[in-house]
Parts: C-alpha cells; structure tokens; sequence
C-alpha cells in the first residue's frame, strides 16, 4: 500500500469504523452503510486536512467512492 | 490554558470510536448551533471525551437553522450538559451569507431590532426553563458582514447596537445558576479572527468554520462544561521572584518592586499573589535567606504583597523540597494541588525530583513578555468560577487548625484531656439538611476533596440534581465554627432513605475539619433527625482515602474496602463524648 492509500484508508476507516482495510479499496455509497451527505463531508474535511487539498464542495456531489476520492488527491498532488 | 491539545479531525474521530468500544459509562450533551454541526460535533464530542476519561461521550445535535428551538429541545431534553455556540447569522439571517435577506439601511435597522427580540427571547428561555446540568454559551466568534453603510474600519451604531444587546443578553444568563459564558478573548488567544470563517463551506454545506476554529470552539466548550478544579496553594520564592534583588546582599532596604527601580514585574507579581490570596488561595514562601531578614523585608509597608496573606514562610538554607515538604504538611493537601514558582531553574528541579506532581513555573526576571504569560498561566491554574465564604476564610482558618492542632497534641491524642480540651473549644455544628443548601460548594467539596471520601467517586452537576430530585434523598451541608474561628461549609453528606435504613452514598469532609470529631456528629445527626435504625455506607476504598477506613473501623471493626453498615445502638456504645452544640436548618 503506498504512502495515498495508507493515509486515505486511514481517513475512511475514521469516517466508516467497521469498514474492515481489505474493503476501503473498493468502499462506495453502494456499498458503505451511512454513506451519506454528512459522511461525504467529514471524508471530504478529513482529506483536506491530511493532504492539504482545498475542499471544492461543488465536486463534492462526484466523491462517491474510494477510487474517485483518490483520484481527486492524486490529481491535486500532481498538479502541485 | 489549562488542559488544552489541538485535535486534528481524524484524532477526534478516532478518540471518540475507541471511547465508545470500551463501553464506558454514558455521559450525554447537547451541542446546540443554528448551522450544520458537522466536524464541529465530532470535535467537541473528542475534546468531551479527553476531559471525562471514564465516559463514553454522546453529542447530541439539532435541526438547521432553529436555533431557539432546538435551545428549547435541548433543556427539555435533561442531557448532563449543553452547549450553544451563537453566530450572528443564526439570529437574523441577514447577517450570514446563505440567505439573500438584504443589507440595505433600512434593513440595518430591522435586523438589530430584530436581534434583540431574539436574545430576550433566548435570554427568557434560558433563565427560566428548569433544567440540571452546566450551560456553556459561546458568544458569536465570526465577523459581522457588510450589512450597515460604515466603512469597515469604523464600528457604526448598527454594529455597537448588536454588540451592546448580546453583552446584555449574555450578562442576563451569566447570572443563572450552572450557566457559564465562554470568554471571546480565550477564543481570540488560540482562533485568529482571520482564520475563522470558511465562506466556501458556509455556502456549500451549511458550516461556517475553518476546521481549525472549530476545534478551538469545541476547546473552549469542552473547558467550561469540565470546569476543572482550580489548584490550591502556590508557592513563591522570594529573590528575583517576589522583588528583584538578593536579600542577603542587599538588606531588607535594597530590594526592589517599583518603575524607578526597573523592578515593576515584580510589583506586578505581587499584586496578582495578593489577588490569589484575596479569592482563598493558599500563599507560602519558600526562600533560602535568612529568616529574620525575611521578616524585616515583609515589615515594609510597601509591599504589595502582605505578611498576614502568607503562610507559611519557610526561610532558612536547607533543602527547598523540605522546605515544601513542611509547607505542605501545614496546609494538608497533596502535591499535585499545588504550584512552585522560583527564578532558579535548578531549584524547581531539586523540588520537582522528591515532587514530581507539583507544577512548577520559572519566574522570569528578566523577560517582561514571558513574565506576563506567567501570570496570565497562573489565572487559568488558580481561577474559579466563585469566590465563596469559604475561600475567604481558608488562610484564618488554616492558621486556627495549626493552632487547634498545636494545643491538641500537647494534651495527648486520646483520652480526658481531649476530651475537655473540645469541650471547651465552644464549637457550633450547623447542618444544612435543604436541597438547595449550598449546592455550588457542596459539589466542590465532592469533586475535590481526597483524603475524607467516602468512595472518591466524582459527580456531575447534572447527577447531583438527578439525585436531589429523589423525595427519599437527604443531604447535610455541614459548617462549623469554634473559639478559634469559623471554617466555613466543611462537609457534605447525601443518600437515600430506605424505610429506617440510610444509605449514605457520597460523604466528603474537608481536612481542615479533622480532630474535631465533627465525623460522629455527623452520623449521630443522621440517626436522630431521620430516626434511622441502620446506616449504610457506600465505602469504596482509594489510594488516598485511607482515613475514612481508619474512622469506620472505630465504629465497625475491621473493615475491607467496601460497603459498611452501622446500627444505632453499636454505634452509641463506640462513639466518643460529642460536645458541639448543633443547629440543625
């Protein structure tokens, strides 16, 4: 698990305690029970705090699963 | 400030989903806000659950944009505590930016027209709905926006009109009992008022904080639902701490605390120990000088700090760790109660290593900035939210108990002569049985006292008042008063009724009360004024209540650490020759 996976998975396993590791990789609205608006934006407050990447709330609508969570930091890494 | 630690979000996620695996006991409260709770919520909850280790915090919320009624749901509701964050949008929306209310003069009137109906009405709800438990309110902590024609660097009266009605508003509930008020400028300290507003948050979700005011908004609530207790004795050193300057060197003339002898920090430190004094805190001076020079030194009439506001003064060129030692046996409380402050660092190590729970301070002499932010520290270790009876007679009646001591262990600890020695000592028991008797001390005296407890069991306001409620509950608020002088509110006792039996389930006595047999006559109270046939008694042993088995042996023999039972006539044969008159309200 590489240093992104290690740090977000620890932010979904905050957010979703009995989400077990082998099931954040592939965790989504439907999937996760309590994925809902309010998890989006403790997620969403998380990854802002862990990576330093600025919430942009109107693409909050589009963070529904890990990999698109993931892809938002890691274009935001690569682009900074 | 006292217990502070900046929690990160996922901290306070994961505090709060440990805590409430472990299965500990519930504490519930309600966390009441106009806008969405959010982070704020799970860092509060974090904050919550730091402050009460044994408790597994829940946080309960409301509905978006009823902040009145869900002030209303909340009280209704009976949680052990609550806390309502105010933000100038969630009284008239006009002032925040989800709503496009308008910002135009005439609206400018209206909304401050509005704003103070609000508070009245907040301000009613609050005073005079019943409800147990601690408030804590936090004033509005966001920017105004540009609802009135001034410029921004200029107040106009739109704006000194809503400041002026929210001081009101929160001088109004600051009076009620349990409710306590939030500081701005403890909020400002940690929560730059640059850094506090997150516009893009507000608008998308409802959340108006940057996450790191929001943990400073949940500090600062958490602080004053825990309301620690403060500590009770400070101990100075005198040289380049109380006056700058050697007193050996100099002599009692040559030291300084004034402006013309640049010595001013000095002068200001002692002012702020004789404010502690004032509010009941114990003073000690602990100084290696010489002690007749000491006592010169305190002869001048200059000093901001007076000789009869101290005790003891330990003068001499031993070891200061012995020195404290003697301090602390004269004022009988532990260490961990007290703070040492000396301008020599090795010194404050020297104490710290026979010590290691005493805090200690270095005064710096030289550095004005950090000599202020030493004060300012001190006010958070020492402060309370009352200064009572009590406090104010805490140095006399410290020094009478010396006295009392003194003159009882000349006579021998048992037998007639201290018999007559308290037959003579005109002690006065007054005993509040009432359920409102006092109740600010007396859950004080539960909460910080350790040696005379029961059970050491601590209690929440809210489970104070839950207990009072019951009609089979009793309570006795014990004050005590003697030649030497009053002590003041000194023990409390509680429980229930059960027919005859009384099970007592918190007593605590304060330890400036001891050798006075006040122990027994508190039980023998108990037997007459409820006419019980047994008492039981909820003893838990501590690590530092030994003297509560020690006393229930006399009456029941051998005792382990749990519960003891008494009947009354047993307790008749064994219970010493009681001389106090009683008054009994």
């Amino acid at each position: 698990m590489n240093e992104i996976d290690s740090r977000l998975t620890r932010c979904f396993q905050a957010v979703f305690p009995k989400l077990s590791v082998a099931s954040v990789p592939t965790a989504s609205v439907d999937t996760v029970a309590g994925w809902d608006s309010v998890a989006v934006v403790q997620l969403l407050n998380l990854v802002s705090e862990e990576f330093g990447i600025e919430t942009d709330w109107e693409q909050a609508e589009e963070m529904t699963s890990y990999p698109a969570i993931r892809k938002m930091i890691a274009d935001h890494i690569s682009i900074s | 400030m006292r217990y502070t630690s900046k929690l990160r979000l996922i901290e306070a996620l994961e505090i709060n989903a440990q805590r409430h695996a472990s299965g500990a006991r519930p504490y519930r409260s309600s966390l009441v806000c106009g806008f969405m709770p959010l982070h704020l919520s799970d860092l509060f909850r974090a904050h919550l659950n730091l402050a009460f280790q044994d408790r597994d915090v829940l946080v309960e919320t409301g509905l978006y944009g009823d902040l009145s009624g869900n002030i209303e749901r909340a009280l209704e509701s009976q949680p052990d505590s609550v806390a309502i964050v105010l933000e100038w949008q969630d009284l008239d929306s006009r002032l925040g930016v989800r709503q496009l209310g308008g910002w135009t003069p005439d609206a400018a009137e209206d909304i401050v027209a509005g704003v103070a109906k609000v508070l009245d009405r907040l301000g009613s709800l609050i005073s005079e709905r019943p409800r147990h438990g601690t408030v804590v309110i936090c004033p509005p902590t966001l920017p105004l926006p540009p609802f009135s024609h001034e410029p921004g660097w200029q107040a106009g009266l739109s704006e000194l009109s809503l400041r002026s009605n929210m001081s009101s508003f929160l001088t109004r509930v600051a009076l009620v009992k349990n409710v306590r008020i939030a500081s701005s400028s403890a909020i400002d300290k940690i929560s730059p008022l640059a850094d506090r507003f997150d516009i893009q948050s507000e608008i998308g979700v409802g959340f108006p904080y940057k996450t790191l005011h929001a943990d400073a908004v949940a500090q600062i609530l958490a602080l004053g639902i825990r309301n620690a207790a403060p500590r009770k004795g400070l101990i100075t050193d005198l040289d380049d701490t109380v006056w700058r300057g050697i007193l050996g060197e100099v002599g009692a003339d040559g030291v300084h605390w004034d402006l013309s002898n640049k010595a001013h920090l000095h002068g200001l430190y002692q002012q702020f120990l004789m404010a502690l004094a004032a509010r009941g805190v114990l003073i000690a001076v602990v100084s290696k000088n010489d002690p007749a020079l000491v006592e010169q030194a305190f002869a001048r009439e200059d000093l901001a700090l007076k000789r009869a506001n101290i005790f003891p003064i330990e003068a001499g060129w031993g070891r200061k760790s012995e020195a404290v030692n003697r301090v602390l046996k004269s004022w009988n409380i532990g260490a961990e109660s007290v703070i040492f402050v000396d301008d020599s660092p090795m010194e404050l190590e020297e104490v710290k290593s026979v010590y290691p729970e005493i805090e200690t301070r270095v005064f710096p002499t030289r550095d004005p900035a950090a000599a202020w932010k030493l004060i300012l520290d001190l006010q958070d270790q020492f402060g309370k939210a009352e200064v009572r009876e009590e406090d104010r007679l805490r140095l006399s009646s410290l020094r009478n108990a010396n006295l009392f001591e003194a003159s009882t262990a000349g006579g021998g600890a048992q037998g007639p002569s201290e018999d007559s020695f308290l037959s003579e000592a005109e002690a006065v028991i007054t005993i509040d049985t009432r359920r409102d008797a006092v109740t600010s001390r007396a859950l004080e005296l539960i909460n910080k006292t350790n040696q005379f407890n029961l059970n050491g069991k601590r209690i929440t306001e809210a489970e104070w008042d839950t207990l009072l409620a019951d009609p089979a509950a009793f309570l006795q608020v014990v004050s005590y008063q003697d030649k030497y002088g009053p002590l003041g509110n000194i023990a409390v006792l509680a429980g229930r009724a059960e027919g005859s039996v009384l099970r007592v389930v918190c007593w605590v006595m304060s330890c400036r009360a001891f050798s006075r047999r006040i122990e027994f006559q508190c039980l023998r109270m108990l037997f007459e004024h409820l006419n019980a046939t047994e008492i039981e008694l909820d003893h838990q042993a501590t690590p530092r209540n030994h003297l509560v088995k020690d006393f229930l042996s006399t009456l029941a023999g051998e005792i382990n650490g749990g519960p003891v039972r008494l009947d009354r006539t047993s307790f008749e044969e064994r219970c010493p020759v009681l001389s106090h008159k009683v008054n009994i309200r």
